[in-house]
């Protein structure tokens, strides 16, 4: 009885210590980004593009970035969801429940899921320059939308997973097609599906090495899917690359706002996930 | 009219499978255009001599890749070796010890870490670990480091590869029935014994299948690693000497590639290293859940 | 589901109808060499209140990322702090020297060999055993004193133009140079300022602060015993100010390498591509005024008229 008490506590105090180190380094980390970020963070940063010598100093924001961020993201949402909404219906509907083909695509999005962004990121340069594109909007998002489809697909197959099997049974008993019950199935999966977009959003904003070769640079709004793009990400690389104080300043800010924008992010997603949830312990 | 949904129906069918086989293709694709890449320097050495020799001389036509594999395996076992426990005890104590109050702090918290962008991490760690290990750890191990080591890297990899797998591992915790744990419980096992005997049991797979996933997030970081781990081609023999590990080799000196002969198909031999130490290990956990699954009849 | 199906068509026709055929002819991208970086942000906004509707875009990354860009077609002008090699050339590089500067060995100004440094400076000997043989181990070996301090030798984790010439000094390419690498050449300064045991190179543009016109703070610039005789004499010691080094690297007596030439890097002549070669053109003539006050070296007048020249 006692070596149960004292295995007890000694994992109590372990794990209570685990859990204190894993706060603490997070308010560590993100009390750095704040206390450096805060004082840089102005209405211009977002607002303004970078004028020339931003990186050495000089006025403007980062408006460039956030914009073409935000432009790769939702292109390679787009074509994320094009990809994994299908595939996750027939997964789920189509195929039976233990049949091969669906381990076996299971298995491949699973090793996808494990590819490297920088694999990704070498892998879009090698097709880009097969295809003759130039860094480009549209180089950066066909290459962030194969880094985030497994991720969405993951997320969205286990939530189509949990669907109660009497749904669609009742539906095919009233005579629906398949498809029409894939229809009925997808208001069903609504939120998990935001969830899975949000998710994968989240990771795919924030990637520097899938865009490092691919989406290039600039300092203007991206105009066409042609013409290069900045990242959040790698403006803030490039800005901690400068030797000037201020602009390392400034590169804190950005990082808040990026972190603040995934935090909204991953806040939404799990808003929609605990309103989905099914088990409620 | 009935044609019409007919029609629908079969044409969906065809789309979605489509769009499955053509995600089994992307894998296919990947796979053989890095190879095809990477062909030429396979060609020109032998492939043994390629994965074991240390002598990287890129303007001789000499690739060896043995100290950024050494790196890669090296920097990500540390990161492991840190983030695991720690993990596990959180995502314990989270799912059955807390109160909800502080689940409510801290799981947010995670979320927040999470959201953290790797280039940030690369900061975070060039201004604080690095002189941290220059200053305080190496003294105390008789040598002398300027801090960017593996150390350095594994210490990074870790904080970026914690939030990830707390988050996962509650999932997985949270999943379990609740009729399972009031059973133990309530059969009189402290809460000790019901964590290791029915929780730890059952989620074994999971478990796995999540320090799998982590693995490989360690393997393939580039920007936090590359700002942090030295980028200083050998073989590293210790905690404190700096190294190279594969992903940071290709984001340092892709811009290198069309200037010397080579080069690139090298870099992309070094992009198919990754893709397949990822593939093996996938391959490798996928299996042993398999028969974990088998074995405990899920 | 109707919903999902006008969103993805909504998004689709946005991105088709702003796909766009063809390159429009006035725009020009410009990548590479950090060395280059703030004297073609000048350019472009000096170019800018001369030619308003030319949107020119500049982004660095190392000059082995600007040549890769360069021949692969990826952008229209390669910034490259260093000579091409014939491999570059063979692929249909064109560079255009439009001005120089120099590579110089950095330390912290917490060094406490700094005495030894400042009087005897660094021949090119002793600089090859410190980054190409590791012969070195403490800072006592380098300067034949009992200092017992380990010495870290700091290089370019990039492929870059920097390291290319600092080797070059020492007669070796970049990939002979062993030590700590850091990317980016502010990285590598921002390395060696922290370390007071290190030692590293930068270029002039990052090491001199362009409005003191003195070092940044925390650094050092190690002098180099050029005639090594083991001594910094007089006349081999112009650090102190950045007019002095560019002098001394414009009159030839900072020698070269690891001073250099630096080019914006094209795919061959510009011939159908007018912006492009006005844009040269320009930066030969007119953008030269700017090249002083940036802090960079001046093109002497022949090399000028060369590059005009293989630009037609």
């Amino acid at each position: 009885m006692l070596m149960k008490r004292l295995e007890e506590n000694i994992f109590r105090v372990l794990m209570i210590t685990a859990t204190l180190v894993i706060s603490g380094l997070l308010l560590f980390i993100l009390g750095t980004i704040i206390w450096k970020g805060a004082p840089a963070l102005s209405w211009d940063m977002v607002t303004k593009l970078p004028g020339g010598g931003f990186y050495l100093g000089r006025e403007g924001g980062v408006l460039n970035a956030i914009a073409g961020s935000f432009y790769v993201i939702t292109g390679a949402v787009a074509m994320s969801m094009i990809i994994s909404v299908p595939v996750v219906m027939y997964v789920n509907f189509y195929l039976q429940h233990k049949s091969i083909l669906a381990g076996f695509v299971r298995f491949c999005f699973d090793i996808l899921l494990g590819i490297p962004s920088i694999v990704y990121g070498a892998f879009g340069f090698a097709l880009m320059i097969f295809l003759g594109m130039r860094a480009s909007l549209g180089g950066g998002i066909i290459t962030v939308g194969m880094l985030i489809t497994p991720i969405m697909m993951r997320s969205f197959d286990e939530v189509a997973r949990l669907l109660p099997g009497e749904l669609t049974d009742s539906l095919l008993s009233l005579g629906s097609t398949k498809f029409e019950m894939i229809k009925v199935v997808m208001r069903q999966l609504m939120p998990g599906f935001i969830t899975a977009a949000l998710l994968a959003t989240g990771r795919g904003i924030g990637d520097a090495a899938t865009v490092l070769f691919t989406a290039g640079y600039t300092d203007n709004l991206p105009g066409a899917l042609s013409q290069p793009a900045a990242t959040l990400p790698l403006s803030i690389f490039f800005q901690l690359g400068s030797p000037v104080p201020e602009v390392q300043d400034r590169a804190y800010a950005s990082a808040l706002i990026l972190t603040g924008l995934i935090l909204m992010l991953s806040f939404t997603a799990r808003y929609f996930s605990s309103r989905f949830s099914k088990h409620k312990i | 009219m009935h044609r019409l949904r007919k029609i629908k129906d079969k044409g969906a069918r065809w789309f979605m499978r489509v769009m499955a086989f053509s995600a089994i293709l992307i894998l296919l694709i990947i796979g053989i255009m890095l190879f095809l890449k990477a062909y030429p320097v396979i060609r020109e050495n032998s492939l043994l001599k390629l994965l074991s020799s240390s002598n990287w001389k890129p303007t001789a036509g000499e690739f060896g890749f043995l100290p950024f594999i050494i790196s890669t395996l090296y920097v990500s076992a540390i990161a492991l070796i840190i983030a695991f426990p720690l993990s596990l005890l959180s995502a314990i104590y989270l799912n059955s010890y807390a109160s909800e109050g502080v689940r409510r702090v801290i799981e947010p918290v995670t979320d927040l870490l999470s959201g953290i962008p790797p280039v940030i991490y690369g900061v975070w760690g060039t201004i604080t670990i690095v002189p941290f290990i220059a200053r305080n750890i190496a003294p105390g191990f008789a040598g002398s480091s300027s801090g960017y080591s593996v150390m350095a890297g594994g210490v990074v990899l870790a904080v970026m590869v914690i939030p990830l797998m707390v988050g996962l591992f509650t999932e997985i915790f949270n999943s379990i029935p609740s009729e399972m744990t009031d059973a133990s419980l309530s059969l009189g096992a402290t809460k000790w014994q019901t964590v290791k005997r029915v929780i730890l049991r059952r989620s074994l797979p999971g478990i796995v299948a999540v320090t799998v996933l982590a693995l490989s997030r360690a393997f393939g970081e580039t920007m936090a690693v590359l700002m942090v781990c030295g980028n200083s081609i050998r073989i590293p023999h210790s905690l404190l000497d700096a190294c190279y590990p594969l992903p940071a080799l290709i984001a340092n000196n892709y811009g290198e590639m069309l200037s010397i002969p080579g080069y690139e198909s090298a870099l992309m031999l070094a992009a198919l290293i990754l893709f397949v130490i990822v593939f093996i290990f996938n391959g490798l956990s996928r299996f042993t859940l398999n028969r974990l699954e088998r074995r405990f009849h899920f | 589901m109707k919903r999902i199906t006008i969103i993805i068509c909504g998004l689709t026709s946005l991105v088709l109808l702003s796909c766009n055929s063809g390159k429009r002819k006035d725009t020009i991208t410009i990548s590479g060499a950090w060395a280059l970086y703030p004297m073609a942000v000048k350019w472009v906004e000096e170019y800018k209140k001369v030619h308003p509707e030319i949107r020119i875009d500049v982004s660095a990354g190392g000059a082995g990322k600007g040549i890769a860009d360069v021949l692969g077609g990826l952008v229209e002008i390669g910034m490259v702090s260093r000579p091409l090699n014939p491999e570059e050339l063979k692929r249909g590089a064109l560079p255009v020297a439009v001005a120089k500067d120099a590579v110089v060995a950095v330390v912290s100004d917490h060094n406490p060999a700094m005495v030894a440094i400042i009087t005897n400076g660094l021949s090119a000997e002793k600089g090859a055993d410190i980054w190409i043989t590791g012969k070195y181990k403490t800072w006592g070996e380098i300067f034949h004193s009992t200092l017992s301090s380990p010495v870290h030798v700091y290089t370019r984790s990039d492929a870059c133009g920097a390291a290319e010439m600092w080797a070059m000094f020492f007669g070796k390419k970049q990939e002979d140079i062993s030590g700590i690498g850091v990317y980016g050449d502010p990285g590598l300064a921002q390395a060696v300022k922290s370390d007071s045991l290190g030692i590293g190179f930068n270029n002039i543009g990052y090491v001199y602060d362009n409005k003191t016109k003195r070092a940044v703070e925390g650094i050092k610039i190690v002098p180099l015993d050029l005639n090594s005789n083991g001594m910094i004499d007089p006349d081999e010691s112009f650090y102190d100010t950045l007019e002095e080094i560019i002098e001394a690297i414009s009159s030839g007596k900072y020698p070269s390498p690891p001073s250099r030439e630096l080019y914006f890097v094209l795919k061959g002549k510009p011939s159908d591509n007018q912006t492009l070669t006005d844009f040269m053109k320009w930066i030969l003539t007119d953008g030269q005024q700017f090249v002083r006050e940036s802090g960079y070296v001046p093109l002497p007048a022949d090399n000028i008229l060369t590059g005009l020249r293989n630009l037609q």
